[in-house]
């Protein structure tokens, strides 16, 4: 974080103290004010545009958030809001565009993490701490573990993505005599046995790179003691050579070596890979945790078994599903942040919680849910995995080394033309030069961190 | 020719112009220069300040060393490079199919429109058409294992030693439509005595066309092949970025400067190594631009005639 951010930061700081006596905020149709906003409710005719992602992976969320705009705007006859559905790949390029320009929307979803952090240490958010209340955030799953730079909350969760359960077809493993793989050997195992056969084990797509960074979340978190190892080696303090970082690039080198994966997984997307799961071509995939409960149903969930990635190593987090929140944040240009802040805080009230859960089927970023509502037992079953869960990795590291080194080291590895430790060493590398060029990396991480 | 009793008459002297003769078509260009000064010097100051900028403070060159050692900036710089391989494919390509067509005359119309069609093709579809043909359980492998060739299969776009060979193909594919038009047309126009004459010399068809119908091409083959040139050094993006979700793969196979430059500053949100690394790409696009400007000049100003 640069001086000229400290010094805002100080700033806001202290008119968060000076107008703190404003009180918390709440969506019940009065005028409602922030945790430390000096702006009033407005009671002219206001616009705010939310730019979104999340159809894609907890379909029934465009229904979801049409219903909660319109339920918001005849509590506020003034207020507009206009919903605007980004692509995977333009999420974040988008933003990034509206952000040079400071304009474009006034909510903008973020995944968690270093996805919610860096906006912030480039200035295109305003935390949203500033203007929802700490007792009100503190109900908001994941937001202290993710979210959090240097006290302040940056952005708002909004729903849970338990990422990533493995999906295992036990009728594909009967016909072959197997069953659900659950620790390393066993993978490989099922594995041969499968390839030899002629199925596939595991379908997947690295095309569109994404798939590689869940790979390193799956495999790379089981050796780590926590995700500070992790930071610690974006900031150079390890080195992503160490074994306890390098390791799992050789694990996955060995899937490629026992024949688990489809033989065009580097030409298919993601989601067109996991098609071949449904259709019965492999015997298990890797969804996101918000759309697992929709491939069960299209398989059949007498058919399916959800599980975590196969264990091969000891650390904290091996054999733990991880878990992250989706989130949405008030942008830096914002005209109205205060009214932002106050539909957030609606996408939080009971009947929005329980609405999202019917909707979607997955679980809202808010303890206030009522668990004992779930009664699917793979819901049930994923909740409780995603509230044991580790933190999500991916999530640590900036998105820069996630996409240079991960995704294509992935790619690369998986089609043979990389070894693991090739692969470890590259990344080293790549975060050696980050550290060069992003001259305030090292610095935002000790704040995130800290 | 006449040229020698022209430049001897009275007529022929030089004309002194006065000032506000010379400067008599200011005022009709004025308004479009300003908006072209506005429009482009004033992006390429912006690009340029940028540059050398981290922070908003002045760091002078740093940001050109950091591209320049940046082994991935390097790699996009050779993909370029490699990609103008397919410039002289492509004039062959075209003139081939010109000549062909030229010669066909029947049903020149249709062929003509057929073969243009997938360059008024916008690319994004281009991209996912052959990103869906080219998958290694897609059509193209598929219609290969139906002819017996299941040996050449291939993983078009999944093999990182052949992704940038299948989008130069691609790329091919795609604008090899404009320069059989552009041949075409020339051939069309050219004087049908200067063919009675060669033929009536006995030249037969590659003779006749090698020394009567290319040579009275070049300037046109040379317009072509520098528009073709600064297409594959800094049009490419989008066919990268359509047939490989934008992440220039697998693994960095496919990665070219523009994507390079758009990853820099949209996604790894660092501008100021992303408009260094655009400074040299404009520079390297410069020497191609003032390369097809000497070209003119040393062939009389026109493509045409």
């Amino acid at each position: 974080m640069n001086a000229r951010r400290s010094v805002a930061a100080a700033l806001s700081a202290a008119a968060l103290l000076t107008t703190a006596a404003c009180g918390g905020g709440s969506s019940d149709g009065q005028s409602p004010e922030g945790a430390g906003s000096p702006q009033a409710f407005p009671t002219e005719d206001v616009t705010l545009t939310m730019w979104w992602w999340g159809e894609q992976e907890a379909p029934g969320a465009k229904q979801w958030l049409a219903d909660t705009v319109k339920a918001y705007e005849a509590k506020h006859s003034n207020i507009t809001i206009k919903t605007v559905l980004q692509t995977t790949d333009g999420l974040i390029p988008s933003f990034e565009a509206a952000a040079a320009a400071k304009q474009g929307p006034d909510i903008e979803y973020f995944w968690g993490g270093i996805y919610s952090q860096q906006p912030y240490w480039s200035e295109s958010i305003t935390p949203v701490s500033d203007y929802i209340p700490a007792d009100e955030l503190a109900h908001y799953t994941n937001a202290a573990l993710e979210d959090t730079y240097d006290g302040r909350t940056l952005t708002a969760p909004w729903y849970v993505n338990p990422q990533f359960p493995v999906l295992a077809r036990t009728d594909v493993l009967d016909e072959h005599g197997l069953e659900v793989p659950t620790t390393w050997d066993e993978l490989l195992n099922v594995c041969d046995v499968l390839s030899a056969d002629g199925v596939t084990t595991l379908a997947g797509g690295v095309k569109d790179g994404w798939f590689g960074g869940w790979l390193y979340s799956m495999l790379g978190a089981q050796s780590v003691a926590s995700k500070d190892d992790v930071t610690a080696a974006v900031r150079g303090d390890q080195s992503f050579t160490d074994p306890n970082h390098a390791e799992w690039w050789t694990r996955l080198e060995e899937t490629r070596e026992h024949g688990c994966w489809n033989d065009d997984i580097n030409s298919l997307e993601l989601y067109q890979a996991q098609q071949r799961w449904v259709d019965g071509d492999a015997a298990m995939t890797i969804t996101a945790g918000t759309d697992a409960p929709n491939f069960v149903e299209k398989v059949g969930a007498d058919k399916v078994t959800v599980t975590t990635m196969p264990t091969w190593g000891d650390g904290a987090y091996a054999g733990k599903m991880g878990t992250t929140s989706q989130t949405v944040g008030i942008t830096s240009w914002s005209k109205y942040p205060q009214v932002a802040a106050d539909f957030i805080m609606f996408m939080h009230t009971p009947d929005r919680l329980q609405a999202w859960y019917d909707q979607t089927g997955s679980l809202p970023a808010d303890d206030r849910f009522d668990m004992s509502k779930v009664g699917d037992p793979v819901k049930k079953q994923l909740f409780a995995y995603a509230a044991d869960g580790a933190p999500y990795l991916e999530n640590f590291i900036p998105s820069a080394l996630d996409s240079k080194a991960v995704f294509a080291g992935v790619q690369l590895v998986l089609q043979g033309s990389k070894s693991g430790e090739e692969a470890a060493a590259d990344m080293q590398a790549e975060a050696e030069r980050l550290r060069r060029t992003d001259r305030s990396l090292v610095d935002n991480f000790e704040g995130w961190t800290d | 020719m006449t040229t020698d009793v022209a430049t001897v008459g009275p007529a022929s002297r030089p004309v002194r112009r006065g000032l506000a003769h010379r400067l008599g078509p200011l005022p009709w260009v004025a308004p479009a220069a300003l908006a072209i000064l506005f429009v482009f010097a004033y992006s390429m100051f912006e690009l340029v300040r940028q540059s050398f900028q981290y922070d908003d403070a002045w760091v002078g060159f740093e940001n050109f060393s950091l591209v320049l050692t940046d082994p991935l900036f390097r790699t996009a710089i050779w993909h370029n490079t490699l990609l103008l391989v397919a410039v002289p494919v492509l004039v062959v390509l075209a003139l081939s199919v010109a000549v062909v067509l030229y010669e066909t005359r029947r049903g020149v119309v249709a062929y003509r429109a057929i073969l243009f069609l997938p360059y008024i093709l916008p690319i994004p579809v281009i991209g996912v058409v052959f990103g869906q043909l080219l998958q290694l359980n897609g059509a193209l492998n598929g219609a290969l294992d139906g002819l017996g060739l299941g040996s050449v299969t291939q993983d078009w776009l999944g093999n990182p030693q052949l992704a940038l060979w299948t989008m130069g193909g691609v790329i091919v594919w795609k604008e090899v439509g404009f320069g059989i038009v552009l041949f075409l047309a020339r051939m069309m126009s050219l004087p049908e005595d200067v063919y009675e004459s060669a033929r009536l010399d006995g030249a037969g068809f590659f003779r006749m066309h090698w020394h009567v119908t290319i040579p009275q091409m070049r300037p046109l083959v040379v317009f072509y092949v520098i528009s073709e040139a600064i297409v594959m050094v800094s049009w490419v993006f989008n066919y990268v970025f359509v047939m490989t979700n934008g992440q220039g793969g697998p693994g960095t196979s496919t990665v070219v400067t523009e994507l390079y430059i758009y990853r820099t500053a949209f996604q790894d949100q660092a501008p100021e190594l992303a408009s260094a690394a655009a400074v040299l790409l404009f520079l390297s696009t410069l020497v191609l631009i003032v390369g097809f400007f000497r070209v003119q000049r040393a062939e009389g100003g026109t493509f045409g005639d």
